[in-house]
């Protein structure tokens, strides 16, 4: 008897503990929101998107554009190679080049962000001559973003359930459309959530980007080479340890914008997987 | 998975399909390749020059650019002084990622379960988006906070006051340095990689059925026996794989490490509160003084560590597979 | 479906800028030579006018950065078709980055070693005198200017010198022995390939035997191990490290004296090869440059420090600009000269060099420099 009532007090506690665990880790997320938040308020003026940095002052629009069209570039590029890469690992891939694959994607989560940067700038930016530029910098994004699209769209694919697929050839359908309409659908919400984190991990790369897109006071000219782009983290990075509060200020409200755009994909990306939820139990 | 019937591979559209896919993961496969390949091509005569130093030294000396002369080893020259030794550097990506498992991954298991089972219903998607918007926060931004919170406080309250309670301990005791160093370098790495974990765990918990626990509890555990004892062990392989992901982040981190570490070189901490040093991090902030050396093994000794980094990466994530494995075969021959 | 919507219109976007980018690519210049209609136009929306024909990028030096960014913006105001990019890396990455060809002028207060100059011909331009002061953050000591040595120093940054109240301390300061605590110092040093780490580490040298046949001087160097030792980052990484550490020692560019002062930090009275301790003020910074600008060959490749004279500052160094003299793009090329021209002219300035506690440079020296800007092509 006493056996159990050590086991159910110890069930209590250990409840206890992890809802605790849940509000502290919870707790130092809105810590970090508010007090980045609240530092950059005095930046928070209209001119913050209308204006460029200037050396250690000035705004953010540079800073903006460049992030947007980095990540947009570089979330282009890994989508398509990155589900190819796990549809084909679970559509025909045979057990031996499975186990390679992902052990290919294994080894380049472990590379160093800093590593894919030099690559890149010894590659790209000298040795092709493009200099710093966006589409090195879309490269760099792209190829540490790889890992977490192909594990996340490869776990959602191998967990659409046999029957599924089996009865959708058994009624006719050829193997593409299976995968198309009946197995893709049901993993898109994995593939989705992979995207979302590849995303978020995009937005906050700092290190390949010094060495790929360089930096700019100017707003990004599109060109895809020879032209260096600016972007948030650079701004985290650096204006935070220049002495003057302007330089400060703007380093907080890079910080709260990153923190801003991660929180709409996020919303976006739920909604969007709830609508499809909600058809899928119907 | 190919249950189909031959003539349908002959089709246009399959024919893209499964090639098209395989053109895309051929891309990967490449990518690695290339990269490794790349690597250790460009840091062979690093390799060379340094031998088995670059694995035991302790001295990371890039030489006296405004000497003159050369030293050589093997053949390649470097300047004058020049020795790479990039134990220090493996000695603090090893620790700081292990204190960052140490405190994350038992705090990220019991956020997991609470968010599948002790969470309201009403508070769940809250809950759920606020863990995955803290996977999704900027390293930089974790940096910023620790150096302008975090570190501060280890270095003016915690530190003094840990050192000053244990004395001359070891790991805990001695100097209370200045808040740039092992804890805190540990401690936000620790920050970065719990949601992740916990997002992936959460995923495959739920994804688990229900009946498992519901057996366990009809046989008579309590809630918290049938979860760590039923639940969690069926998806063992999935909170392992989610660990991994995480430890590769945490053995890669660049930028927050770099912004609290403390940059050491040629030492090891001396305790918790000493300044440390990753490969990652020391690759960048080493990186632009080694471009300066006008001999350029400096720079290949970089990528050499690079490849080291790889290599760790790789041995870590074998010995898991080894041990997910292993007790696989256990499970299975009951 | 909407996945197939999302997918198309990414692959739309990509497309896209593709397009874009092919049109107003240039060759193998690091500028443009026209910008699209487009960028003009969004240009005049945030305050630039009319066409970019050719786009720089400064690096480097964090010690020359505040001066930079007081330069560009009165220099673009005059200049609207050249866009200058500034940025605060690091002596070391300024030389790379300058012989590599991705930026247009590498700022460093270093001036590039034999080695270096073997690998590729580059213009050491001088711009301006600096110095560099050795801050610390003593409670109840950052008032006063206490007394420190090369010897000293050298010292402390080898884990000789433990203590602030160490006998040799004491004796180069007998008006504060009481008041140095038994403290341990925390000696603060540049991550980052530095300049001011090369004329710290040349001072340390030049005073130093022990120290010159040790670690010896440079961008960068292999700091002996000490317990409590420290590595920041850029020159605003030493001001806010030493800040946050008390009993720290840091050498910080004089440009960031301001800062340190606003910070509480104190700063010492370094010795000179004469045997006086003396602060970094324009006198003392002047009498160093008198006693060795003479010197100054034709490529200008000269160290400045531990200068002779009774009110020398031991800590004074020209910053460069590392050039490479054949530039790939004419207009480029142009704008480059013109901009460099101005800096050691119109720049010089009172109204820009007294905000950052610089020197202009003496007539000989500046005549040396226009003529290495002439030799850029």
């Amino acid at each position: 008897m006493t056996h159990i009532k050590i086991a159910s007090a110890a069930s209590r506690i250990w409840w206890g503990a992890s809802v605790l665990s849940l509000l502290a880790v919870i707790g130092v997320l809105l810590f970090i929101f508010f007090f980045v938040v609240a530092q950059g308020v005095p930046a928070f003026r209209p001119e913050l998107f209308t204006t460029v940095t200037n050396g250690v002052a000035g705004g953010l629009a540079n800073a903006i554009s460049g992030t947007l069209l980095l990540v947009v570039l570089g979330v282009a590029l890994v989508g398509i190679v990155g589900f190819g890469t796990a549809a084909w690992t679970v559509e025909f891939a045979s057990p031996q080049q499975r186990t390679a694959i992902r052990f290919c994607v294994d080894v380049l989560a472990g590379v160093p962000s800093i590593v894919v940067g030099y690559f890149l700038y010894v590659a790209l930016v000298e040795d092709l001559g493009w200099g710093f530029s966006l589409i090195a910098g879309a490269f760099a994004l792209a190829i540490i973003m790889l890992p977490y699209v192909v594990r996340a769209a490869d776990l959602a694919l191998s967990a659409v359930p046999r029957e599924l697929r089996e009865a959708a050839v058994a009624l006719g359908s050829r193997e593409a459309t299976a995968f198309f309409k009946v197995a893709l659908p049901w993993a898109a919400p994995g593939v989705l959530t992979g995207l979302l984190l590849a995303t978020g991990i995009g937005l906050g790369e700092t290190a390949p980007l010094i060495y790929t897109a360089g930096w700019s006071n100017y707003m990004p000219s599109l060109a895809l080479t020879h032209s260096p782009v600016g972007y948030l983290t650079y701004v985290v990075w650096t204006f935070i340890s220049q002495p003057f509060a302007q330089s400060h200020q703007l380093a907080y409200a890079a910080a709260a914008l990153l923190m801003l755009f991660i929180f709409i994909t996020n919303l976006v990306s739920r909604t969007a997987l709830e609508a499809w939820g909600a058809q899928r139990h119907r | 998975m190919t249950t189909g019937l031959p003539y349908l591979q002959r089709r246009p559209a399959q024919f893209l399909f499964r090639y098209g896919f395989g053109a895309a993961a051929l891309i990967t496969a490449l990518l690695m390749v290339l990269m490794l390949v790349f690597l250790v091509v460009f840091a062979f005569p690093a390799i060379k020059f340094n031998g088995w130093n670059i694995l035991t030294g302790i001295t990371w000396n890039i030489g006296n650019q405004y000497g003159s002369g050369v030293v050589t080893h093997n053949g390649v020259s470097a300047q004058p002084g020049a020795s790479f030794g990039g134990l220090v550097f493996i000695f603090g990506t090893i620790i700081t990622s292990a204190l960052a498992m140490v405190l994350g991954v038992p705090i990220s298991i019991l956020v997991a379960l609470a968010l599948v089972y002790r969470i309201p219903r009403r508070i769940k998607p809250l809950a759920n988006a606020a863990v995955e918007l803290m996977a999704g926060v900027p390293s930089v931004v974790y940096g910023l906070w620790g150096l302008v919170v975090l570190v501060p406080w280890i270095g003016q309250r915690f530190g003094p006051f840990v050192t000053g309670h244990v004395g001359k301990l070891p790991v805990f005791g001695g100097e209370p340095g200045s808040g740039n160093g092992l804890l805190a370098s540990g401690v936000i790495l620790a920050i970065m990689v719990i949601p992740i974990m916990v997002a992936t765990m959460r995923d495959v918990i739920l994804a688990q059925s229900s009946s498992i626990f519901e057996a366990s509890m009809a046989l008579g555990s309590t809630s918290w026996q049938a979860v760590i004892r039923a639940v969690i062990p069926s998806v063992r392989s999935g909170m392992m794989a989610s660990v991994l992901v995480a430890l590769g982040r945490a053995l890669g981190e660049t930028m927050a490490v770099l912004m609290v570490s403390g940059a050491a070189v040629n030492q090891f901490p001396s305790n918790i509160f000493q300044a440390v040093n990753t490969i990652a991090a020391v690759i960048v902030s080493q990186l632009d003084s080694a471009l300066t050396d006008a001999s350029g093994m400096a720079q290949r000794s970089l990528a050499e560590l690079a490849v080291v980094l790889f290599l760790i990466t790789l041995i870590v994530n074998s010995i898991a597979r080894a041990i997910l494995h292993g007790a696989d075969r256990v499970r299975e021959s009951r | 479906m909407r996945k197939t919507l999302i997918s198309g219109f990414a692959i739309g976007l990509a497309l896209a800028l593709t397009g874009c980018g092919g049109g107003s690519q240039s060759s193998t210049a690091t500028s443009s030579a026209s910008a699209p209609a487009g960028t003009a136009a969004k240009s005049k929306v945030f305050g630039a006018s009319g066409n970019v024909h050719a786009r720089l990028l400064e690096t480097g030096s964090s010690l020359i950065y505040p001066l930079m960014n007081l330069w560009v913006p009165d220099y673009q105001k005059a200049h609207s078709g050249v866009q200058i990019t500034t940025q605060s890396t690091g002596s070391g990455t300024g030389i790379s980055q300058a012989i590599s060809g991705v930026a247009q002028i590498g700022a460093s207060d270093a001036y590039m070693s034999d080695s270096q100059m073997a690998s590729q011909k580059m213009l050491n331009i001088p711009l301006a005198i600096s110095a560099q002061q050795v801050n610390y953050n003593l409670p109840g000591l950052n008032d006063v200017h206490l007394n420190l040595s090369g010897p000293v120093l050298a010292a402390i940054y080898s884990g000789k010198i433990l203590y602030w109240d160490d006998a040799q301390i004491k004796a180069v300061n007998k008006q504060y022995a009481s008041k140095l605590p038994h403290k341990a110092i925390v000696p603060i040093h540049r991550s980052d390939g530095s300049g001011d780490t090369f004329i710290f580490t040349q001072y340390l040298s030049f005073s130093t035997p022990s120290w010159k046949s040790g670690p010896g001087y440079g961008t960068t160097i292999s700091w002996p191990a000490v317990s409590n030792g420290v590595g920041a980052h850029g020159n605003p990484g030493m001001v806010q490290s030493c800040q946050n550490t008390p009993y720290c020692v840091a050498y910080i560019g004089v440009s960031f004296l301001s800062q340190t002062n606003a910070a509480h930090l104190g700063y010492a009275a370094l010795q000179n090869r004469d045997g006086k301790f003396v602060l970094p003020t324009p006198q003392t910074i002047s009498a160093a440059a008198s006693a060795l600008v003479a010197k100054t060959p034709k490529d200008q490749r000269i160290s400045l420090i531990y200068a002779p004279g009774p009110n020398s500052y031991p800590i004074i160094n020209y910053e460069y600009a590392i050039v490479n003299p054949a530039q790939s793009n004419a207009q480029v090329s142009a704008a480059l000269v013109d901009f460099l021209k101005w800096t050691v002219t119109r720049g010089n300035g009172s109204q820009y060099l007294g905000q950052v506690h610089f020197l202009p440079l003496p007539s000989g020296v500046k005549s040396l420099s226009l003529a290495q800007i002439g030799q850029i092509k």
